[in-house]
């Protein structure tokens, strides 16, 4: 036995050997990728600390620190294009320190330059050092190469906003292809989160630990989704909650902006009329905004509880409300604030009619506003912090300032006028202090929290891990809001403050590993797990929204404002944006200039600007075509498997009716099984439209017959050459269409249905041993039949499949008549197919190709329905084949024609066979019992799945001594069989034979058996 | 080291590189493996085709399986005997199929046989909530196992009749992105580096005493 397994290897592998450096190659190839990939991966900062982040908090907490770790990339180029682009330069090539007066610190500073506080707000050396925009020079070209500063410094500014655009539409693009291209394939969540999930490389005790954490909470998930999607609501009643909630929302924002309105207009007028104010009064407004900004955010979320969304749209929409919600702040502020720059600019003008005021009055107006931002920003930053401090420590200085600066504006020296370096610093300043407080927020909200509650809950009065203040729990909406708004911060100030990239780059970084030290060590993962989208689109149309508006006021300041005079790269200039015309109209050659004049003249822009509308429109039309086709097709495919299930549930319909009196039905059941598993291995598509395809073939049966009628004969006639083929059947399959299996299955239909006939009128015939077979009858209606016998029909599944194998239909039948026969065994008989194959045209069956076909149909007898009853039953074996041989000859003798030798003798063998083993009916009806037993029909039947393969491997190991048995006409056929199993060299096939004879390896005894 | 080693015939190398996806080195190495794991038992020479087993226990010791949650189930489904006593063929048989370039037919058939705890060529729910209950570490709650079971086979079973044919687990498993992939490769590299040092002690060993016979 083992020699023959051996000799089938060999086989086997000198197949492979032709093929084998190609296969190597490819071996070689995807270790080297493979090899490639894990080095990749060793350098995606953080990966591994976010994939155990995911494995314990879920997709949802790890969204956050992917959405981190991608704007730490963004804030990497944009420190590479400020520092080589501006930074650099200017230190190697600007002028030094201390040169001019932009670039001194002013005798009365010097003294307290280093003071602690001075530094702290970034004064003295900071504030004039190339952290801000103050410091550069305005010098047109700088050092030797003639590098133009200025140039570049407006440039850089524009090309941090440009770039920022386009990696975040970009990004924004491909998660939405993805979010696409995923979507579709979600039939099988669970199955493959059951199945799939366990990574069979895991070696280390700590990684399977995590991986089983991650498999919970990915099932976790799943289950939410689930539970998510069978909520069963009561519509009317959640629209309503949902209208109401909406309208909640909208009060409050409304009534926040209204109160932020009214403190500062208030303020203002107390300002105005009070000398000496309160320190109530003093905070009035930051209290307030920070007050909202704290209570609105917890508001919303119990107002989100009522809505009863998912907790994905939940998050999604708390995010949405409290970004409105800042911004509506920040926004009433600002414009209140500039209600009150412009009365105060206006009342100075007024008061000081000095020309020097007229020239500077431009530059305040530009320094409030923007100041005024600044100031609001903190707000925002201070409350997702939580810190009220922040906000008061801004408001208050900034609205202070405002009036020093507009009341000591005489005395005030030139050097201090530089707005746009003023405005860097209070970016800065904002941006460390946002940091400081996160830092702060996360140790004593996080940290000493968890201890607190972790070390003093066994001598507390309650329990504190379960109840108040418990552990933190990740919130994912505040942080993300916070990363959002913070890297706005940096956009706004990029262009004053150079440096600020490269600042919020180690801010980011320290950022990272607090958060995740925090969130592994003392938060608590969220009561539900709920998987974050693939794409976190919404984040990033959040950031980018966050882009728009802090772009804004840059833009508006660079267009609207003259520059410094004394300070900074542009000083000296009418507008900012001058130094490009200028730039054009000098360095370029004339007719650059001219063209440049053509293409910025509205005759150019209008039309360009029409082609864009168009072109957007166009777009758009085809993005919504798209999507719609898109959805026609996921319809189609739901419905596609929805008939699927639906015809597959007629059938299990069907079966349940003949429970009853089908025992043989589950026998058959089984091969069925077995023969499906056999034929849907190998193919990797259309498993869907084979499997089903028993359940839905028992509708089409009528409609078949005709087409059937016409074909069978082809198919009968050719089962003399069937035989070496059917064997090698298995190799072929792979090359063939589903339109011939299609025709198949309808070639074959009729056949089940005649065996329903036989099978309900035969009974008595069944001594005969005659063949009947009645095309006529076929038109009978389907459903009758099936009643008892819906076994057949399942039977015949069977053979189609393999028929459908090969590529033309050849040699079907005999194999059809013996399992039809076994199907029924005693009671069909097929007087009629006598008749009908008398007359075919290819009736004449030589005596030795029968003996071939005798033998596969004992093999085949032997595999499906020996083996599975018991072993035991081997030994009757020979006794089958005599008398199989003597029956036949008798009955050759007898009056059949020889020509109908062979389908005949198939059906004899089928006779035969049951007469050995159960001879009588009585007897029969012992072995009925045990295919009912599922226990111990599987392990029989597992082994039996591999029969199929085994011809194979038979027949290569014929040549082996332990098939002496086996006749020369196997042998020959095993030649013939390998011949056409060379000559089919796809890889594929090999592959795939190979596995079958792995298979077939598993259990040589069958082989040996079945042979002996 | 080809031709002077003593464990197998030129013959059984053939063969045994004929029905896996190793080469001669791979199958020395194997073997010495093998033999590593019970050197009381396996022998050094291979020629006579000794039948010799080495118990579950002994196999799931190896480093690859340590860890994984179903390293009984793999064992014995490529065991013989099904008990998880493996023979020598049965261990080449397993590595082979687990190794990267099986095809993914021949791993999703023993995929099927891993999952199918009571061998009755169904997964059924019990043999579900035994996956599950090895995956997660009996994390899941009740409901949650009974939930996730429904709804596994309600995915995939295709014919309705409560548990999973290996026609629907080959219909799922085959459209999954991850099967498409990488999953049950267990050996991508025949040894882990750790062991190979060891390997390459025996095999140069083995080859000294080889050429002095």
């Amino acid at each position: 036995m083992r020699r023959a397994k051996e000799i089938v290897l060999k086989f086997e592998g000198r197949l492979t050997r032709t093929r084998g450096y190609q296969a190597a190659g490819v071996d070689l190839w995807r270790k080297f990728v493979r090899l490639a990939y894990n080095f990749v991966v060793i350098f995606i900062p953080w990966e591994m600390r976010i994939k155990k982040i995911e494995s314990h908090f879920g997709s949802g907490v790890a969204s956050y620190f992917i959405f981190l770790r991608w704007l730490f990339g963004i804030n990497i180029v944009l420190t590479i294009m400020t520092g080589a682009f501006i930074v650099i330069p200017e230190l190697i090539a600007g002028q030094p320190f201390g040169s001019t007066i932009s670039k001194t610190i002013p005798k009365d500073q010097v003294a307290s330059a280093q003071d602690l506080d001075t530094v702290w707000s970034l004064g003295g050396y900071l504030q004039y050092s190339v952290l801000f925009y103050g410091y550069y020079g305005k010098e047109r070209k700088i050092g030797k190469a003639g590098y133009r500063l200025p140039l570049a410094y407006f440039l850089v500014g524009m090309a941090v906003f440009v770039y920022s655009f386009i990696i975040l539409l970009k990004k924004m693009a491909k998660n939405s292809r993805m979010s696409l291209a995923s979507a579709s394939n979600e039939n099988y969540t669970f199955c493959w989160r059951v199945f799939c999930a366990w990574d069979y490389l895991i070696g280390n005790p700590e990684a399977a630990e995590s991986k089983a954490a991650a498999i919970v909470n990915s099932i976790r998930e799943a289950i939410l989704e689930e539970q998510e999607k069978k909520k069963s609501k009561n519509l009317a009643v959640t629209i309503c909650l949902r209208i109401i909630a909406n309208i909640l929302v909208l009060l409050s924002l409304a009534g926040s902006i209204y109160l932020i309105y009214f403190v500062v207009d208030r303020s203002q007028k107390l300002e105005r009329t009070k000398e000496e104010l309160t320190l109530w009064e003093k905070n009035e407004v930051s209290v307030v905004v920070s007050l909202i900004t704290m209570i609105a955010p917890s508001a919303f979320e119990l107002v989100a509880a009522l809505e009863m969304y998912h907790p994905r749209t939940t998050l999604r929409f708390q995010l949405a409300r409290v970004l409105v919600l800042y911004l509506g702040n920040l926004y009433s502020l600002i414009i209140a604030l500039l209600d009150k720059v412009n009365s105060m600019s206006i009342a100075e003008t007024e008061a000081k009619n000095n020309a020097s005021i007229w020239e500077y009055s431009p530059h305040f107006l530009p320094t409030r506003a923007l100041s005024e931002e600044e100031k609001w920003s903190p707000t925002i930053s201070g409350i997702q912090v939580k810190q009220n401090n922040t906000i008061q420590h801004y408001l208050i200085p900034i609205t202070v300032t405002n009036k020093t600066t507009s009341y000591n504006y005489n005395v005030q020296n030139q050097q201090d006028q530089c707005w746009e370096t003023y405005v860097g610093q209070e970016m800065l300043k904002l941006s460390i202090i946002d940091m400081i407080f996160t830092v702060a927020s996360i140790l004593l909200i996080d940290f000493f929290r968890g201890l607190f509650v972790r070390y003093l809950s066994d001598c507390w009065c309650w329990d504190l891990e379960s109840k108040f203040p418990e552990y933190g729990e990740f919130k994912i909406a505040e942080n993300v809001l916070h990363l959002v708004y913070n890297q706005g911060m940096i956009w706004m100030g990029a262009f004053f403050s150079p440096c600020l990239p490269a600042f919020n780059v180690l801010k980011l970084i320290g950022l990272m590993y607090l958060r995740s030290w925090a969130v592994l060590t003392c938060n608590v993962p969220h009561q539900q797990v709920f998987r974050a989208s693939r794409s976190n689109n919404f984040y990033l149309a959040m950031l980018l929204f966050m882009l728009f508006l802090c772009m804004l006021p840059t833009i508006f300041a660079i267009a609207r404002y003259k520059p410094s005079l004394n300070c900074g790269p542009f000083s000296g200039q009418e507008k900012i944006y001058d130094i490009v015309s200028e730039t054009i109209k000098n360095d370029f050659p004339l007719w650059f200039n001219s063209v440049i004049g053509y293409v910025s003249s509205p005759v150019v822009i209008l039309p360009a600007l029409l082609l864009l509308f168009m072109l957007i429109y166009y777009l758009q039309s085809i993005a919504r075509s798209l999507k719609f086709t898109n959805s026609q097709l996921r319809m189609q495919i739901q419905s596609d498997r929805s008939e699927d299930k639906k015809k597959v549930a007629q059938m299990i319909v069907a079966r349940t009716q003949t429970q009853e009196g089908s025992k043989k039905s589950q026998e058959n059941d089984f091969i069925n099984q077995q023969a499906s598993i056999h034929s849907m291995t190998p193919r990797k598509h259309g498993h869907v439209v084979n499997f089903d395809s028993p359940g839905s073939r028992i509708p089409t049966i009528s409609q078949a017959i005709p087409q059937a009628k016409i074909l069978r004969p082809v198919e009968i006639t050719s089962s003399v050459t069937s035989i070496s083929k059917a064997r090698s059947e298995h190799h072929r399959y792979p090359y063939f269409t589903h339109d011939s299996d299609l025709s198949k299955t309808k070639s074959y239909t009729p056949v089940t249905f005649k065996k329903h006939l036989e099978d309900i009128h035969s009974d008595p015939l069944f001594h005969k041993g005659i063949p009947q077979e009645n095309p006529d009858v076929l038109g009978a209606g389907a459903p009758g039949f099936l009643r008892g016998q819906i076994h057949v029909p399942r039977y015949y599944i069977v053979n189609e499949r393999e028929s459908r194998r090969k590529p033309r239909s050849i040699s079907r039948s005999p194999r059809h008549f013996h399992r039809n026969n076994l199907a029924d065994f005693g009671e069909m008989y097929s007087r009629n197919k006598r008749g009908y194959l008398l007359s075919k045209p290819h009736h004449a069956y030589p005596p030795h190709l029968s003996d071939e076909e005798e033998e596969e149909v004992r093999r085949n007898i032997f595999s499906r329905s020996f083996r599975p009853r018991s072993f035991s039953d081997l030994h009757q074996m020979p006794h089958f084949y005599i008398g199989e041989q003597t029956e036949r000859q008798i009955l050759a003798a007898e009056d059949l024609a020889r020509m109908h030798y062979q389908s005949w003798n198939d059906g004899f063998e089928a006779d035969h066979y049951r007469p050995v083993y159960l001879y009588k009916k009585p007897q029969s009806r012992n072995f009925d019992p045990e295919p009912r037993y599922p226990e111990h029909f599987m392990k029989p039947n597992n082994k039996q799945k591999m029969e199929p393969s085994f011809t194979e491997s038979d027949s290569v190991s014929a040549s082996s001594s332990d098939q002496q048995n086996s006749s020369t006409d196997q042998y020959i056929q095993i030649i013939h069989n390998k011949d056409k199993y060379l000559k089919s060299t796809g890889k594929l096939s090999r592959k795939k034979s190979k596995s079958r004879l792995e298979m077939s390896i598993v259990d040589p005894n069958e082989l040996v058996c079945s042979n002996v | 080291m080809g031709n002077k080693q003593t464990i197998f015939t030129d013959e059984q190398l053939d063969n045994y590189q004929d029905c896996s996806f190793f080469n001669r080195n791979d199958i020395l190495k194997l073997h010495a493996r093998y033999y590593e794991l019970a050197p009381n038992i396996v022998p050094m020479d291979y020629r006579k085709n000794p039948i010799v087993t080495v118990p579950m226990s002994v196999i799931i010791q190896m480093p690859e399986f340590k860890e994984n949650p179903f390293k009984e189930r793999i064992v014995a489904s490529f065991s013989e005997d099904g008990e998880g006593n493996l023979t020598f063929n049965d261990f080449v048989d397993m590595f082979s199929v687990l190794c990267e370039s099986a095809p993914r037919e021949l791993k999703a058939s023993y995929a099927f046989k891993i999952y199918d705890f009571n061998n009755d060529n169904f997964i059924c729910k019990s043999d579900l909530e035994l996956t599950l209950a090895r995956l997660t570490k009996s994390e899941l709650e009740e409901e949650e196992v009974v939930l996730v079971c429904d709804k596994v086979i309600e995915e995939a079973d295709l014919d309705g009749d409560g548990k999973l044919s290996y026609a629907d687990f080959e219909d799922m498993i085959a459209k999954s992105p991850d099967f498409l992939s990488s999953a049950y490769t267990m050996f991508p590299e025949l040894l882990p580096l750790m062991e190979s040092i060891r390997k390459d002690e025996l095999l140069s060993g083995r080859g000294g005493a080889s050429s002095g016979n």
